[in-house]
């Protein structure tokens, strides 16, 4: 069933038109990386979903027009975003209270869901003495305090160090799990590999390619070549021909093959064959 | 209800946290109370100085605290999470609003023990500067929709303030500043301080001006909404 969908979505500032026509629907249950460089769109597309900003075409979560979401919708939703700050003079805890009061959640709760962000004893912390990390996992805990079903989360590990990314990994895992859907904003190649069960590129507010990341990089093959390693650990690579077949074979034979692959390109490599620019700038 | 409670017991723990929110509601009290204490002896002085600093009180405070409330959650985006729970933008203008008027009524109190007060003119106080309070709040409301952060902010707000809080105190000095001032809700409000009662221009000040600031405060949030 499909809990984010969107159809020839468009959206400018002024004369920039920053999405045009982007369609694309999400399953529940799944995590979809939307994978886009700087300026390619990707947080307006979040805004737009998150209802703060308005389109042309349909954008719909949970059947509901995001033009037009309220509370209803708000309550089954969770958003880590850069703009979406906490109050910096109070702390860990007043923060989380103040959102489990609007929500109805109990105290009990809070606790578990600090917990479960690796934030407990620091309740009594104020934010602004938090560090980078600590924030970020304190704004997925706000997030998550009311068990959403769909959470969006704009580039959650952008400027963490790689424990502390790998840890938020991990909570996003148990979240699917758990069967939240997840819509994750990045530029990094990896965490979405790694993460996400489908993706979309995105380049000047289009999408330029979606589907399984695997299936992406599969369907980018195009070097046609095969990495060998052989028993002395010596690696090979082998232009993917028939000519190349009996070299193969006669290692294979004679016990000398440890390792064969294709060699699929990355995510980054498809963005850039794609749109000739790096899915970092 | 809930939610509206939650926001302001939100309110009260940050600007006891916030020395500078904290020292604009307290500033005015605590400069009419220091000058009463200092000169206060001689005859009509501690009057003129409540009269004068209780109407800066209600028509400074609530002013620069709502719009800073305002522009600091927008700039710091904490109103588009409390949005993104269900907050309803009124709800919060709401709650905001109940606050900074509360904590102006509730600072302003002070002015009560610093003069002789008799009951009807406690009844006269307390409508003045509820009506200051309410008006300066709503003034601050449209300064903090407009303004995209703290600093903008407070380049409207201080002038807007400083305008209607100093000019009923010059206009006791000049009759030229005292008829502009008569039509300025401050200046209706010093004037019921000053010993005055409740008239009818007084209503129809106050009445016109809620009139004016609410339909601005609707315009411009139908224009530029809260974000």
């Amino acid at each position: 069933m499909a809990i984010v969908k969107l159809d020839k979505v468009t959206r400018s500032f002024g004369v920039k038109q920053v999405l045009c026509g982007v369609s694309l629907q999400i399953e529940k249950g799944d995590i979809f990386g939307l994978l886009g460089p700087s300026g390619a769109g990707k947080t307006t597309l979040v805004n737009i979903l998150t209802g703060q900003l308005s389109c042309g075409g349909t954008a719909e979560i949970f059947g509901m027009n995001c033009g037009r979401i309220g509370r209803e919708v708000y309550r089954r939703t969770g958003a880590v975003l850069d703009n979406c700050g906490l109050y910096e003079r109070l702390t860990c805890m007043d923060n989380m209270k103040l959102f489990a009061r609007i929500h109805h959640i109990s105290a009990a709760r809070i606790a578990e869901t600090l917990r479960e962000v690796g934030l407990n004893g620091s309740e009594r912390l104020r934010v602004k003495s938090l560090s980078k990390g600590m924030r970020q996992r304190l704004q997925l805990a706000r997030a998550i305090l009311h068990t959403p079903e769909l959470l969006f989360l704009d580039e959650p590990t952008s400027g963490l160090d790689p424990a502390t990314a790998e840890e938020i990994h991990a909570l996003m895992r148990r979240l699917r799990e758990n069967g939240t859907t997840l819509f994750l904003t990045t530029h990094n190649m990896d965490e979405a590999y790694r993460l996400c069960d489908r993706i979309a590129l995105l380049h000047e507010g289009q999408i330029v390619e979606e589907g399984q990341p695997a299936a992406i990089c599969r369907r980018h093959c195009s070097d046609s070549e095969l990495h060998i390693v052989t028993s002395d650990g010596e690696e090979l690579s082998l232009p993917n021909l028939p000519e190349n077949a009996e070299a193969v074979a006669a290692m294979m034979r004679k016990g000398k093959l440890r390792a064969i692959h294709s060699a699929e390109p990355d995510l980054g490599t498809v963005f850039l064959r794609l749109t000739g620019k790096e899915l970092t700038q | 209800m809930t939610t509206t409670l939650a926001l302001l017991h939100k309110q009260i723990k940050d600007s006891l946290c916030n020395f500078q929110a904290l020292m604009v509601m307290l500033i005015y009290p605590l400069v009419a109370f220091v000058m009463i204490t200092a000169l206060g002896s001689e005859d009509g002085m501690s009057g003129m100085f409540v009269t004068m600093f209780a109407t800066m009180h209600a028509s400074f405070a609530p002013l620069v605290t709502a719009s800073n409330i305002l522009s600091e959650e927008k700039e710091k985006g904490t109103l588009r999470a409390l949005i993104m729970t269900g907050v309803s933008r009124r709800q919060y203008l709401m709650s905001v609003s109940l606050f900074v008027v509360s904590v102006t009524l509730l600072t302003g109190s002070a002015f009560l023990v610093m003069d002789a007060f008799t009951r009807e003119h406690i009844a006269a106080f307390a409508a003045a500067m509820l009506c200051g309070a309410v008006l300066s709040t709503l003034a601050g409301l449209c300064v903090g929709i407009v303004s995209r952060n703290v600093s903008a902010a407070n380049g409207m707000a201080v002038p807007i303030g400083l305008v209607t809080a100093l000019l009923p105190m010059l206009a006791r000095f000049n009759e030229s500043l005292d008829c502009a001032a008569r039509y300025l809700y401050s200046g209706q409000i010093s004037r019921v301080l000053d010993g005055g009662e409740l008239t009818g221009e007084f209503a129809a000040i106050m009445a016109a001006y809620a009139v004016l600031l609410t339909a601005l405060l609707a315009f411009l949030f139908k224009k530029k909404g809260l974000e």
